[in-house]
């Protein structure tokens, strides 16, 4: 097991599906015969609207949840067959809302990521420490080690956490919106040091965002949910199109091309924008697409509809 | 050591050669290991510190409070008569009428301390404590019944204790439970627990013979008075098991600390261990209970001390059984001398310097509105 140990090293491969994944809360099923493969060695985000399910894939993915049928492979064994521990030396989840214990350090904090490769007589190895030291460099948080967590702004807490999902040094790491609570240039650089750490060790990383745009920039596979189901999946291209965010989001919007990426660039379309755009049909509108009859809702009131209903 | 910008690479750490090191880094931790048993730990140095103070200092009023007494004994001769080398009178009244008493409330003040810690760190509540959730309550409980109806030997006490609150603490866990035990539901069903079984105490206590009320009323304040060898012996056995087990259960709780989602994450069978460090945390608190009374306050503030102490930073769980025991033998120093000859139960003693403490805990709850 000691290979795990350095991500320099040779890695197992790290093949995480679903298949035929029931997941609920008690007797509210949210999803029901989901099948998904997460690509290893790519970053893969799973976008959705409010409540369709995302979080609870990852949360079943990561084992956090126990699946009402069907199962979640690692490395081809099922995950809850698996001990525990041992899928933590392969698979880092940092949930939505972690807790920070009153008072804790942010080296003391991120230690704690070590967890799994520790036993009762080994404690605190060389690999323990070189593996905190390199999560906390690799975070830039290595100047605020000394630092209470409760003091630490929310971008700098959520690199520390990021530092902890790190330090547990396994070739797979699920992150539970880990932009959530951060200005625009923090949310750039949470991603860009997953980007990075993609890059350089070939981690698996697989992320649920809300932000469309970012999530085209990260992702090299995309995943679609709605209503508990994947709706889409694949390359941000391919995924990403005006149906699509009709269907999956009930929004409104036109897809560009991102000017400094080339991934799609969801420009939401106001209703105030609509209506202009109406009156003046068809002098500059070329007819693309469908006639929008339901202009009065708000293109962002979060509830899908099917594209047959707007027809 | 400065943490670095450099990784060192893992195969020149691997073939260190020097067996046994301390290391430092700016936190104050120091990792101390020996390659060739393959055991590593690391430790807060300032945590360090405090034990050994606090062990000190637990030693230094034990000693004291086997000095004085009716019949006063100079400190060198209570050192020679706990090697045995003292003289006869010395030896009888340390080791046979004072020692069994000290020693008692050393052990029953760090249970109590490591109970506290355990539940306040498991609830991430200040207030969770056995003496405010309600177990020193249905151990009270139990024990007023067996004086009161069955009119019970002092062992028989001591079984309707332990039963009493070990059954509380399995109701309390069955009342919070949803989908795991959360801090604060603890806490507030706790409340409403401790609520209902000082009821049922009173109760038995209006219905008692005079003679059994006075019994249980003494019992119900704590006390260490009159304690033999016979009372040293369980709280020592249990201590010798349930010390080593928290100690191993305190990797998990390190975990544990940080939410039910990552402790999942990182490998830990949360309910499986919460629901093993509970037990323990029980089983301290009920052993000294059953030994010494609900003595009030002791397992809520000695961590909280012992935190203070260490620097603030989380709670540790041998300085706040050190903490726990040094509070406990002052405490009964004080009961003892304070009003020389008569001797005041040491449970007073507690309830006066701790429930200032507890009225401070609720006004910060009440105005953070977070429960502490």
């Amino acid at each position: 097991m000691d290979h795990h140990q350095d991500p320099r090293g040779e890695r197992r491969g790290s093949d995480l599906r679903a298949d035929g994944l029931s997941l609920a809360y008690d007797d509210r099923v949210i999803s029901e015969g989901l099948s998904l493969r997460i690509p290893d060695g790519r970053i893969t985000v799973i976008v959705g609207a409010n409540a369709c399910g995302k979080s609870t894939l990852l949360r079943g993915l990561a084992r956090l949840l126990r699946p009402r049928a069907g199962s979640v492979l690692l490395d081809g064994s099922d995950i809850h067959r698996l001990p525990t521990k041992e899928v933590a030396t392969r698979l880092g989840i940092l949930p939505q809302q972690p807790i920070a214990p009153e008072g804790i350090t942010v080296s003391d904090l991120v230690a704690r990521g070590r967890n799994p490769h520790q036993r009762f007589f080994r404690q605190w190895s060389d690999a323990d420490e070189d593996a905190v030291e390199r999560a906390l460099c690799a975070t830039r948080t290595d100047d605020l080690a000394d630092r209470c967590v409760d003091e630490l702004s929310g971008g700098q807490r959520q690199r520390v956490w990021i530092a902890l999902a790190l330090a547990q040094d396994t070739p797979l790491m699920l992150l539970d919106e880990p932009t959530t609570f951060l200005d625009l240039a923090h949310q750039i650089e949470v991603l860009d040091l997953l980007a990075e750490l993609n890059d350089c060790d070939g981690r698996t990383i697989v992320l649920v965002l809300h932000d469309l745009n970012l999530a085209c920039r990260y992702a090299d596979h995309l995943v679609a949910m709605k209503d508990g189901q994947i709706v889409a999946e694949g390359a941000p291209g391919s995924v990403v199109t005006r149906d699509l965010l009709a269907a999956v989001f009930g929004l409104d919007a036109e897809v560009v091309a991102d000017p400094v990426t080339g991934t799609p660039l969801v420009v939401p379309i106001p209703a105030r924008a609509r209506r202009r755009r109406h009156a003046a049909e068809p002098v500059d509108e070329p007819a693309v697409h469908a006639p929008l009859v339901d202009v009065g809702t708000s293109a962002s009131n979060g509830h899908a509809r099917s594209l047959g209903e707007r027809a | 050591m400065s943490l670095g910008t450099q990784a060192r690479p893992a195969e020149t750490e691997a073939v260190g050669t020097s067996s046994r090191r301390a290391r430092r880094d700016g936190n104050g931790l120091v990792v101390v290991r020996s390659r060739r048993l393959g055991v590593s730990t690391r430790v807060h140095r300032r945590s360090v510190v405090v034990s050994l103070a606090l062990a000190a200092a637990t030693f230094a009023v034990l000693c004291w409070s086997l000095a004085v007494g009716d019949f006063p004994i100079p400190i060198g001769d209570v050192l020679a008569a706990l090697v045995g080398a003292g003289s006869d009178d010395a030896d009888f009244i340390v080791r046979t009428l004072r020692l069994p008493r000290g020693l008692t409330a050393v052990l029953v003040g760090a249970a109590f301390g490591l109970s506290g810690a355990i539940f306040q760190r498991i609830a991430r509540n200040p207030l969770a404590s056995p003496d405010i959730i309600g177990i020193n309550a249905g151990a009270a409980a139990a024990a007023v019944f067996v004086i009161v109806v069955v009119s019970g030997t002092s062992a028989q006490v001591t079984a309707g204790a332990l039963a009493g609150a070990t059954a509380t603490a399995l109701a309390i866990y069955l009342l919070a439970y949803r989908k795991g035990v959360t801090g604060y539901r603890l806490v507030l069903v706790g409340i409403g627990v401790t609520a209902m079984l000082s009821s049922v105490t009173s109760f038995l206590l209006t219905r008692a013979q005079i003679y059994d009320a006075q019994r249980a009323t003494i019992w119900l304040t704590g006390s260490l008075n009159g304690r033999s060898w016979d009372h040293v012996r369980p709280v020592t056995a249990a201590l010798l098991v349930l010390v080593p087990v928290s100690v191993a259960l305190a990797r998990h709780l390190r975990v544990l600390e940080v939410g039910d989602d990552t402790a999942r994450g990182l490998g830990v069978r949360i309910e499986r261990s919460r629901g093993a460090l509970l037990l323990v945390g029980v089983a301290l608190a009920a052993v000294s209970t059953a030994s010494a009374g609900p003595i009030a306050f002791v397992a809520l503030v000695a961590p909280q001390i012992a935190r203070r102490l260490t620097g603030g930073r989380t709670l540790a769980l041998v300085p706040a059984a050190l903490c726990g025991a040094l509070l406990l033998v002052s405490a009964d120093l004080l009961a003892r001398r304070l009003f020389a000859p008569s001797e005041l139960p040491v449970g007073v003693f507690t309830a006066i310097l701790g429930a200032p403490y507890l009225l401070y805990l609720l006004a910060r709850a009440n105005r953070i509105g977070s429960g502490g």
